[in-house]
């Protein structure tokens, strides 16, 4: 069954395309990761399928669910209310992290899952925890966001994203704010979840983490999927002039 | 008069001073608020009417503005509650005017929030409301309070504007004992009340400063 | 017998009631910083030439008098909205329309003096060519020696004149030279001068002479009438003179008693 199903989407900018008909569907479990340059439109492919942005046209799917369906060539939304519970489906991870910085590690974790899902405040406190214990930041969850590292923070972050029990995650270049020494610890984490099969779709400027981790590799350059497949084949035999020319900068 | 016959003679007119500032801060901290989030409506009608507000309620001066609200009515219906009732008239010139300032600061604290916030917030399945609630307003509190403690302390000072409609607070009544006995002492006494006012404004607000200071 | 002590109980209260709301509270709008036409008392009272005999002829008339000290830069508004029946504040009644407002007999001559400080080389008004001169904004020296008064003219020989809030800072001015002389109403030229010793005097001759008088509402020019009526029965009985000796002032002004 796939999770995700985007069809045909179109995005401008101003008159600018940034996306032009962008379909990728992701099965439960694969995971999915998208390289490209920068302006390449990835991080606004990601944005459109979180809802973050609108599309100018083409569908949207989760779990069969339609949050976008095409009308002539034009992307019409579904209500307020189907989008709020289509919400639920995903999570996303951020660049910046996003942490909530007035609140400790405990609660940028829990308020949501309280507040938004209304679950039970034990339940959720033990996920949280669980969750926390997992990242290896047991002992931090008085803390906040200003007293950890980065790593630590993109952590919490993904904890957060996690504590909603979604049907599969986002990451948006998760390890490009971080300091390179750092990088391991979250990737590692991403690793985790891919052997627990979580459902993942991920942009990244990682190669060797993208192939390593992904069943599926997507290099998009101008708007456009240029090449997708077999990870191994995409990042160590490119058929593409242009991936070839964007892999080379990497090695 | 003895120096303790006239403070406590303007001690009389600081209760008055004091219901201008507190009354004013009740009203215009939230109106501000209002107002800031009109300011910064979508609705471009909206947007730029209360624009030209906060143009007109922060480009002319606090003492034309009371003369406007108390006889402006006056002049134009024959109303005369404003008139009659003083302290009325004076806290509605002094909360719009307040909460034109109040407004600009809030706009600023708000329009600051990094995107990211409310885009952590959306994926989450926040509400704007709940938004704006629980993750905007509580960081822009941090961020505005300096600016806000700088317009109260100009609030304290600003009471005594209230001469202009001849209502006896601390100041004005001042002035009379000044003028009556030929003293300036009057004054000196005037400018301790108002600093130990914002004595306890600066130490009020730096409690509140510290308060939030639990993270960065 | 309880009922009828109950019943003469309840109009005795009604009557009461009757009466309390029958009384007239007249409402005098009064510059509070003028000495010594109107200001503030030791004991924190309003006090004054004006508002002691604002309360004879209130005593005369069965009203009762309420102080109200107005803004002196919006007393006729303040008039017009109602906020108080008449303005008698040492106010100069030749500046004041009398198509608009209702304004009674003059109760005092205003001469308008220059006062000055020994060794100013001040004796005469022509002396005061050249000089800086401070007065009041808004009073009636302000408004006589200004562009358009009666005495623009004379004001014009002036190197400067300064306008200050209020004659207390202008005084303060003139005591470290900050000015030459100040052109002042005569009742509060000679209180400042009793107050401030022999080192200050005025030029014998006055710049201009005004009229007091009270100014009321249009629509209140019977009320004015009792009012001016009552006065009068103070001027027979000799207090219009005793009280303004109590405040200093000099009798020669009153032009009632002549």
């Amino acid at each position: 069954m796939n999770i995700l199903k985007i069809a045909h989407c179109r995005k401008q900018f101003d008159g600018k395309e940034v996306l032009s008909d962008i379909s990728l569907t992701v099965d439960e479990g694969q995971v999915v990761s998208i390289i490209g340059p920068s302006g390449s439109g990835k991080s606004t492919l990601l944005r459109c399928a979180t809802l973050l942005e609108t599309m100018d046209g083409g569908a949207l799917r989760y779990l069969g669910k339609s949050a976008v369906r095409d009308e002539n060539g034009r992307a019409v939304y579904a209500s307020h209310a189907e989008l709020k519970e289509i919400r639920t489906c995903f999570g996303l991870v951020f660049q910046n992290f996003n942490l909530f910085p007035h609140y400790s590690v405990l609660k940028n974790i829990t308020e949501a899952p309280m507040l938004i899902q209304k679950r039970n405040k034990a339940e959720v406190y033990e996920t949280a925890r669980d969750l926390l214990k997992k990242m290896g930041l047991a002992d931090r969850e008085d803390a906040y966001p200003y007293q950890l590292s980065g790593g630590q923070q993109q952590r919490v972050s993904i904890a957060r994203a996690l504590a909603m029990k979604p049907k599969m995650l986002f990451f948006d270049e998760p390890t490009s704010a971080l300091d390179p020494e750092l990088t391991g610890e979250i990737l590692k984490v991403i690793r985790d979840l891919a052997a627990e099969h979580m459902t993942m779709v991920i942009v990244t400027h990682e190669m060797a983490f993208a192939r390593d981790v992904s069943d599926h590799v997507l290099f998009m350059d101008g708007g456009v999927i240029v090449e997708q497949g077999n990870p191994e084949d995409i990042i160590n035999n490119p058929s593409q002039e242009r991936t070839i020319q964007f892999l080379s900068r990497f090695n | 008069m003895t120096l303790t016959a006239m403070i406590a003679k303007m001690s009389e007119g600081l209760g008055r001073t004091c219901a201008i500032f507190f009354l004013t801060l009740l009203f215009s901290l939230p109106l501000g608020l209002l107002v800031a989030l009109m300011r910064m409506s979508k609705n471009k009608v909206l947007s730029s009417v209360t624009s030209a507000c906060i143009s007109v309620l922060r480009g002319t001066p606090l003492m034309l503005q009371l003369i406007a609200v108390a006889y402006g009515p006056f002049y134009l219906f024959g109303y005369t509650l404003l008139v009659k009732e003083k302290l009325l008239a004076i806290i509605i010139a002094f909360s719009l005017n307040y909460a034109a300032y109040f407004a600009e600061i809030y706009r600023g604290g708000i329009e600051s929030m990094p995107v990211g916030q409310y885009e952590a917030a959306h994926v989450l399945g926040y509400s704007k409301h709940q938004t704006f609630m629980r993750i905007i307003m509580p960081q822009v509190v941090k961020r505005i309070l300096p600016s806000v403690t700088n317009e109260v302390i100009t609030l304290v000072k600003d009471t005594s504007l209230a001469f202009t409609l001849a209502y006896m607070e601390m100041f004005s009544i001042g002035k009379q004992i000044a003028n009556s006995q030929s003293s300036f002492l009057p004054f000196v006494i005037a400018g301790v009340f108002y600093y130990v006012m914002n004595m306890i404004v600066a130490f009020v607000m730096s409690r509140c400063e510290k308060a939030l200071s639990y993270y960065r | 017998m309880k009922k009828l002590l109950a019943a003469i109980l309840v109009m005795m209260f009604a009557l009461i009631a009757c009466a309390s709301a029958e009384e007239t509270v007249f409402k005098m709008g009064i510059d509070a910083e003028y000495p010594p036409y109107s200001y503030m008392g030791d004991d924190g009272q309003y006090t004054g030439y004006d508002v002691e005999m604002c309360a004879k002829v209130c005593e005369i008339l069965g009203w009762t008098q309420e102080v109200v000290p107005i803004n002196w830069d919006t007393k006729l508004i303040q008039l017009d909205a109602g906020e108080m029946d008449c303005i008698w504040s040492g106010l100069t009644i030749d500046v004041i329309d009398p198509e608009a407002y209702s304004i009674s007999m003059a109760y005092s001559d205003n001469s308008q003096m220059i006062l000055t400080k020994k060794g100013s080389g001040i004796e005469a008004l022509a002396d005061v060519a050249g000089k800086r001169v401070g007065v009041q904004l808004g009073t009636s020296a302000d408004i006589l020696l200004s562009d358009g008064g009666d005495a623009a003219d004379f004001g014009a020989t002036f190197g400067e004149l300064v306008r200050y809030e209020n004659y207390n800072i202008a005084f303060t001015e003139l005591m470290a030279g900050a000015i030459d002389a100040v052109a002042i109403d005569i009742g509060v030229a000679n209180g400042k001068i009793a107050e401030y010793g022999d080192d200050y005097y005025c030029v014998a001759e006055p710049f201009a002479a005004e009229k007091y008088g009270i100014c009321f509402r249009k629509a209140d020019a019977e009320m004015c009438k009792q009012v001016e009526d009552a006065f009068m029965q103070l001027v027979e009985d000799g207090t219009y003179i005793s009280l303004a000796e109590k405040y200093g002032l000099d009798t020669a002004n009153l032009c009632l008693a002549k």
